[in-house]
């Protein structure tokens, strides 16, 4: 795994899809039509990933301190063949997964998360905030913040902060100031916490907390999904893939992954927007963004305090049921994500908690590793599409985006 | 237009005649320009009370005496249920043609519709274009229309997040050959006009930059920011 054999497998370019959409990306809006939410992105964001979200570049170079870094974090990351889940579904064809628990923090969080906080540093930045569900994106800040030399505080949605108290503990450990979200560290929090103190808080409030932080003591935000540039970096994931069947003579008929945000699932597909592979969605029955969501601009934040996009959303008040599958808790779905499902070119599925936990442990058994409850619902689309008759003889690949090794207390014994 | 009022908005007009430049970009006031950036959304709103197609003819009028070409900016979301009606009225004003920036993003399957549109009025539709606009859809645009071409250099007006200039220049003159493109959007300083001139633009839209000086009536300060900002066009 952290073997410097296959480090030329990490692409030098993030892949920005952009200029290769079939429509253009429907600019962000700001909410308020007094001001200008967009101008606002100069106060909250490091002026390079500012830079990438609205760029017209098909290819952004990578750092090579951020290639360095990608390194020293466990990538590349390996691409297996799942042959016992193969034999277990007496599929015919191949199965293989990305795995994105590989890396050190156990998801792909850290692959933006790197350049993010690189970034900052770079620009003098001596303190990046960000907002965390399920833990996953909290400890990739937290690590990419002291391996670039700067501190970092993370607001946890507060039935997580209660739910997995390790992860609070390793992002400790790697230096981070955590907070449960709503919290009184901020003027919205408070808000939340005076109209309910018993509050579970949502991904949508923490991120208004954690973008009003940083505005209140001028640090830097850290975006962990949805963004454009979020996606771009993410896209290590679908290029290295790429040149993996590449180098093994492979071809992908389908790509499965699951979305939050929607940050794992692009960055493994759109390297391969030009091929015609199948490409399947996979979002939380509980959270029906994709068969109920409205394809509209909407709120990033509970507060409305960043620009509008044009998402499939549930609402930026939508509080979903507190599925263990705390990444996929988002009302939204990234506006490039969105058109292209739009468009019929990736399809959707959505999966609930009872099917999931069925994958999550088929998963485990079968290959030993033990899958996000994220990236279970994906799993659950692939073994679903796997028995299907008609898929009979292709080759499937999967995106596990991380370990589910610090969220087992779900699991009733 | 007309901005603050008829009268202020007609003396800095004319301020502006007796200086150098090609085109002059009539914004129509909308209700709704979700482009904009918040200094000419307040803009819209205020205009709005002294518009009307008869004085925009007057304007026109006068400009094209003094040997201007002439073009609306407005919004599609402004007129795509009257679409016949307001052509008719704009190519009566005497405009040469017109800016429709939300055309692309959030009417884009109705492109070749209003093309064909404008064509039969022997008005040009300039294509809106900025870095989010897939090259797929500006080879397909330049296809439906002639004239030049307008490129967004900040995702809305008068706002100013980091771009590297020379890599969007180079995109989108790849993708437009010969076309004059003319950039606007966000534009308020001599350097980065110069900066676009040299990676091959041909022409910038200003707006955002004026507004302060005609709200607070400074004629002078109005005549050299112009002068400013031309410093960067014809150094
Ligand atoms: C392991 C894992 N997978 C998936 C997600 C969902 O986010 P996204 O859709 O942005 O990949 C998360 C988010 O926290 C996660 O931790």
């Amino acid at each position: 795994m952290y073997s410097e054999q296959n480090v030329d497998i990490i692409p030098e370019k993030w892949y920005n899809i952009v200029p290769d959409l079939p429509e253009p990306l429907p600019p962000p809006r700001d909410h308020d039509p007094e001001n200008s939410s967009i101008d606002l992105l100069n106060r909250i964001l490091p002026k390079e990933v500012l830079r990438q979200e609205f760029t017209s570049s098909r290819y952004e170079q990578i750092p090579q301190e951020v290639i360095e870094q990608y390194m020293q974090i466990g990538r590349p990351t390996p691409l297996i063949r799942a042959k016992n889940l193969e034999k277990f579904l007496k599929f015919n064809g191949k199965i293989f997964f990305k795995y994105e628990g590989a890396t050190v923090t156990g998801s792909h969080k850290i692959n933006t998360a790197l350049p993010q906080a690189y970034y900052a540093a770079n620009e003098g930045v001596q303190e990046v905030v960000t907002e965390t569900g399920a833990g996953q994106w909290g400890t990739a800040t937290a690590l990419a913040a002291t391996l670039n030399g700067i501190k970092s505080t993370v607001f946890m949605v507060k039935v997580s902060y209660e739910q997995k108290p390790l992860r609070k503990k390793i992002m400790n450990l790697y230096g981070a100031q955590v907070y449960a979200s709503p919290s009184n560290m901020t003027d919205f929090g408070k808000k939340i916490l005076a109209k309910d103190p018993d509050h579970p808080g949502t991904l949508g409030i923490a991120i208004s907390e954690a973008v009003q932080y940083s505005l209140d003591h001028d640090m830097r935000y850290l975006l962990g999904s949805v963004e454009n540039c979020v996606i771009t970096h993410q896209t290590v994931i679908g290029q290295e893939t790429v040149k993996q069947l590449e180098t093994i003579g492979e071809k992908a008929d389908t790509l499965i992954g699951c979305v939050g945000g929607g940050s794992n699932f692009s960055g493994f597909t759109f390297p391969f927007i030009k091929t015609d592979a199948e490409m399947i969605a996979t979002a939380a029955s509980e959270v029906p963004k994709f068969s109920r969501g409205k394809y509209a601009y909407d709120m990033i934040d509970t507060a409305g305090i960043l620009p509008e996009l044009k998402m499939f959303s549930l609402g930026a008040d939508f509080v979903p049921k507190s599925i263990y599958a705390g990444g996929l808790r988002y009302h939204g779905a990234a506006p490039a994500l969105s058109l292209l499902i739009r468009k019929g070119r990736i399809k959707t599925d959505e999966v609930g908690e009872s099917q999931s936990l069925e994958a999550f442990k088929i998963f485990s058994k079968t290959q030993g590793i033990v899958p996000a409850p994220e990236s279970s619902h994906a799993i659950a689309t692939a073994i679903n599409y796997c028995r299907n008759p008609a898929n009979q003889g292709k080759t499937v690949v999967i995106n596990v985006s991380g370990h589910g090794l610090l969220d087992l207390s779900f699991v009733r014994d | 237009m007309p901005y603050p009022d008829r009268e202020t908005f007609q003396s800095f007009l004319d301020d502006l005649l007796g200086m150098r430049f090609d085109y002059l970009e009539i914004g129509i006031p909308t209700e709704k320009p979700y482009y904009d950036g918040p200094v000419i959304r307040r803009t819209h709103r205020k205009a709005m009370e002294g518009f009307s197609f008869q004085y925009l003819k007057e304007v026109v009028n006068i400009s094209v005496s003094r040997g201007k070409k002439n073009y609306a900016l407005v919004y599609y979301n402004h007129f795509h249920e009257s679409v016949d009606e307001f052509l008719d009225n704009i190519r009566d004003s005497g405009l040469d043609g017109a800016i429709v920036p939300d055309l692309l993003t959030d009417y884009y399957d109705e492109r070749e519709y209003l093309s064909e549109q404008f064509r039969k009025r022997k008005i040009s539709l300039i294509p809106f274009f900025t870095s989010s606009t897939p090259d797929r859809v500006i080879i397909e645009m330049l296809d439906l229309t002639d004239g030049w071409i307008y490129h967004g250099l900040q995702p809305s007006t008068g706002i100013r997040v980091p771009v590297s200039i020379d890599k969007m220049v180079a995109r989108i003159r790849s993708l437009c050959g010969n076309r004059e493109i003319i950039f606007g959007f966000g534009i308020n300083s001599a350097e980065t006009i110069s900066d676009l001139k040299r990676y091959g633009a041909d022409g910038i839209a200003v707006g955002s930059s004026l507004v302060p000086y005609i709200e607070s009536n400074d004629h002078k300060g109005f005549s050299s920011e112009v002068r400013m900002l031309q410093g960067g066009v014809y150094d």
